[in-house]
């Protein structure tokens, strides 16, 4: 027998050997503890500290341990929380709200109005670090107390244990959707000062888990609070299994060892191929818009005739149906359908000969024009799709990929003539769609990137913001759209659907859609 | 070492300065306004001159301390102090799998050169040095933990998390040493003191463990500390596939969010280890080659 036979035979012995000491020491591939439901999320929340949380991964663990005055039930309606019940003033500036009085935090205490009071000058503190300000500071004297003017919040104002009054500044329709939003739950005082600024790695809250465990970049324990005042959740608890690759999660799937998981893209077909007829892959209708944004604010797409052409020259449809695969609805408007009582706007159909006359109209045959994308390979494909489009039509587009940082600096500061990205709701209300995106006094980082400025369009999301009845409201809204959609400062491409894969274990499993709405309290085994 | 640790610090300082982004953007979420954007600024001192700020990070290095997160506020000497033993763990696990196998490889490789083991091994080592950590992690994944599953696919913990991160970031190294130390013998076996030994009747056996491997060591433990070097700065690819809580993933996402402070102590603590690392190979010299041995100290 040859060295090179012996060398082989010893070598396929010690991989052997390697395998079976593997088996010897008890070794599974089983990650799994009994009673509670394994969810996977990509990233380490960065806080979940209410006041500080601006990503979906921390918010909606928050809303598993913290409660809010008022959220949102499954129809997207407000409905009570931490507030019984609740009157406005008919001038809509006046809001009373009564608190239940067997709420409790989870290390015992009962919860009463003053840890509203509290909760809310903490994310208005001007000593704070709080990037949430703006959803309370709509509140009559947060300015002045943001400012240090003043020691507290004079619109906020405590009616006995039970009962608080806060009142606006001017009217703001959506005001009772922006008490559904993380940096509005409520907080123990007692709690923050021990712990300071680890409260964001301890917090206690009143919601229906608690956190026992968090391994940072490996998982998150909540355990079911047993005090919890909407009753008792029917799992034990949640494991947060923190996995940054799809196709890791995939398989830690395969293995049982996550409950439920989003389908990754690239086995979206393969997925839905092995689970026909299971009745175990869900899709929920996101409220959220994808779209090409252009910068309006200096040439080429200051003139509506270059908008035109790039919006003529694109077959959104032929796109979401092909290279999308359909996981989504197209756009008709920057306002997400569920969230539109009104008839949709009509987008202009693909129209390639009517591109390249518009691209001749508005001078732009030949011209470099600058389509700033993410370093995500979904949305570099996509790009280069559009880029081929433009070409067809006569327009030269050069692709830049930035990491995300940088594109995000770089679109704030209305560096691109093109880029590509997407908006998700805060709270389910069109003014959420309208007034950060196409507002004149939101350029930049507030939500217009496209730098898009149209005084009438400002006035009717103005007016729609003070209107006090929905009608009025919507009114309104639907008009600003409609001047919107003429305008185009966006090609409106597609509302995204979520879709997830579950166990077949796992029993009344509902997807939501938007975050803060699931508290963990009907999935059961 | 503090004057070397003082120039890393400012090299590092300028470089993430240099770099586009900026960190307020990614920390006050997709909707702000100018006003927070002025208050964060301020209050992570964004606001000050690049030298200023230079100089309020010495002070805090001269503490004992490395700052806080921008986005977790999380202290992050506490979040080193988590991920580097991991990391360690992982790099001396690595190390472990990749130096006797590489080394025995390429010893083997060179007393066969030309034969079908050594071009069994040769290839071996070129598609270890060619495979991804990507593409060699996934596929351990598939037979290890969906196949065979004995393994968990990922998580940070005990042994049964350890094995796969830990063969596939051993993959570069074992093939780098299986090429480094089968040349480094064959320039051995070439030279005259072998020959010598062999003239004076000495077995195979001798030659071979005393005067060639020996004489081979320089290079080979060269490649082993440059190489545990670089994995106790952390394996993003590997630690991202296997989700293990290690230095380079908390590095990565300090430096895709522009985390200063996280980026800034990662480097910092990388740099540190590297030089350790080297120190230590030099100490390793000194007992491994008489040759190396200072002047004056052993006469």
């Amino acid at each position: 027998m040859g060295l090179a036979n012996r060398a082989e035979i010893r070598l396929i012995c010690l991989a052997l050997s390697f395998i079976c000491s593997l088996s010897l020491i008890g070794c599974t591939s089983s990650d799994r503890i009994a009673g509670y439901v394994h969810y996977r999320i990509n990233y380490n929340p960065t806080t979940l500290d209410p006041a500080m949380i601006v990503d979906v991964t921390g918010g909606l663990i928050a809303a598993k341990l913290f409660n809010g005055l008022v959220r949102l039930d499954e129809k997207l309606e407000v409905t009570p929380d931490l507030a019984e019940s609740w009157n406005i003033s008919p001038d809509g500036t006046i809001y009373t709200f009564y608190l239940r009085r067997d709420a409790r935090f989870s290390n015992g205490r009962l919860l009463s109005s003053s840890d509203v009071k509290y909760s809310f000058e903490r994310v208005l503190d001007p000593g704070g670090k709080s990037p949430n300000t703006w959803i309370l500071d709509k509140i009559s004297g947060a300015k002045a107390f943001m400012e240090g003017e003043r020691s507290e919040v004079s619109g906020i104002k405590l009616s006995g244990p039970y009962a608080i009054r806060i009142i606006l500044e001017k009217p703001f329709s959506p005001f009772l959707n922006l008490l559904t939003m993380t940096a509005a739950y409520v907080v123990p005082k007692e709690e923050i000062r021990k712990w300071g600024e680890d409260f964001a790695s301890h917090p206690v809250g009143s919601g229906p888990f608690r956190l026992t465990q968090w391994k940072h970049n490996n998982h998150l324990l909540l355990d079911r609070n047993e005090n919890y005042f909407g009753g008792m959740a029917m799992i034990m608890g949640l494991r947060y299994r923190i996995i940054p690759e799809d196709l890791t999660a995939l398989t830690e799937f395969e293995l049982g060892n996550l409950d439920v998981i989003s389908v990754p893209a690239s086995e979206y077909r393969r997925i839905m191929e092995k689970n026909t007829g299971k009745n175990l892959v869900s899709s929920m209708e996101g409220i959220n818009t994808y779209y090409l944004g252009f910068n309006c604010s200096r040439p080429p797409f200051d003139d509506i005739r270059a908008r035109r052409a790039v919006s003529f020259a694109l077959d959104r449809k032929r796109i979401l149906e092909t290279f999308y695969e359909n996981r989504g609805r197209l756009a008709h408007g920057p306002i997400p359908d569920m969230l539109r009582s009104w008839d949709a706007p009509v987008l202009p159909d693909y129209d390639p000969a009517a591109a390249r006359k518009m691209v001749d109209a508005a001078g732009l045959k030949g011209r470099k024009i600058q389509l700033y994308v993410t370093a995500d390979p979904e949305v570099v494909d996509i790009a280069e799709i559009l880029q081929d489009y433009l070409r067809t039509a006569g327009l030269s587009v050069v692709i830049k990929q930035l990491e995300w940082s940088s594109y995000k600096a770089a679109i704030n500061n209305g560096e691109a003539d093109m880029f590509w990205i997407s908006w998700w709701a805060d709270y389910p209300d069109p003014e959420n769609f309208l007034f950060p995106l196409f507002h004149s006094s939101n350029h930049g980082p507030s939500g217009n990137r496209t730098r898009y400025t149209n005084r009438a369009v400002d006035a009717l999301i103005e007016a729609g913001q003070k209107s006090s009845t929905r009608k009025e409201r919507d009114h309104y809204y639907s008009l600003a759209e409609r001047a919107i959609v003429d305008d185009m400062p966006w090609v409106f491409f597609w509302h995204k659907t979520d879709i997830t894969v579950r166990q077949a274990t796992l029993k009344n499993y509902r997807m939501y859609p938007i975050y803060s709405l699931d508290k963990g309290m009907e999935v059961s085994f | 070492m503090i004057p070397l640790l003082m120039g890393i610090t400012f090299i590092t300082f300028s470089l993430t300065k240099a770099l586009p982004g900026d960190p307020v953007f990614s920390i006050v979420g997709e909707r702000s306004n100018p006003e927070i954007i002025e208050k964060i600024r301020k209050e992570i001192g964004a606001d000050k001159g690049s030298l200023r700020q230079y100089a309020g990070y010495v002070t805090l290095l001269l503490q004992g301390e490395l700052g806080r997160s921008y986005y977790t506020n999380r202290k992050v000497v506490e979040d080193i102090g988590q991920k580097f033993p991991n990391t360690f763990l992982l790099a001396c696990a690595a190390m472990t799998i990749a130096t006797p196998i590489g080394v025995l490889l390429g010893f083997i490789a060179a007393l066969n050169k030309g034969r079908a083991a050594d071009k069994i091994i040769t290839t071996l080592s070129v598609s270890g040095i060619s495979m991804p950590v990507f593409w060699s992690g996934l596929l351990l994944m598939l037979f290890f933990s969906l196949r065979l599953k004995i393994l968990p696919p990922s998580g940070t913990g005990g042994l049964q998390y350890l094995v796969m991160p830990a063969i596939t970031l051993s993959l570069p190294a074992l093939a780098t040493l299986i090429r480094i130390t089968r040349i480094t013998v064959l320039d051995t076996m070439d030279m005259q003191y072998v020959r010598t030994a062999r003239a004076k009747g000495m077995t195979e056996t001798a030659i071979n463990s005393i005067h060639i491997m020996k004489n081979a060591l320089i290079p080979i433990i060269t490649v082993i500390g440059l190489e545990f070097g670089s994995y106790l700065n952390g394996a993003v690819l590997t630690e991202t596939i296997f989700g293990w809580d290690g230095i380079g993933r908390y590095a990565m996402e300090g430096i895709v969010k522009r985390d200063y402070p996280v980026i800034m102590g990662s480097l910092l603590i990388g740099t540190i280890a590297f030089v350790l690392m080297n120190l230590i190979v030099d100490i390793i010299y000194h007992y491994a080659d008489p040759r190396v041995r200072v002047h004056g100290t052993d006469r």
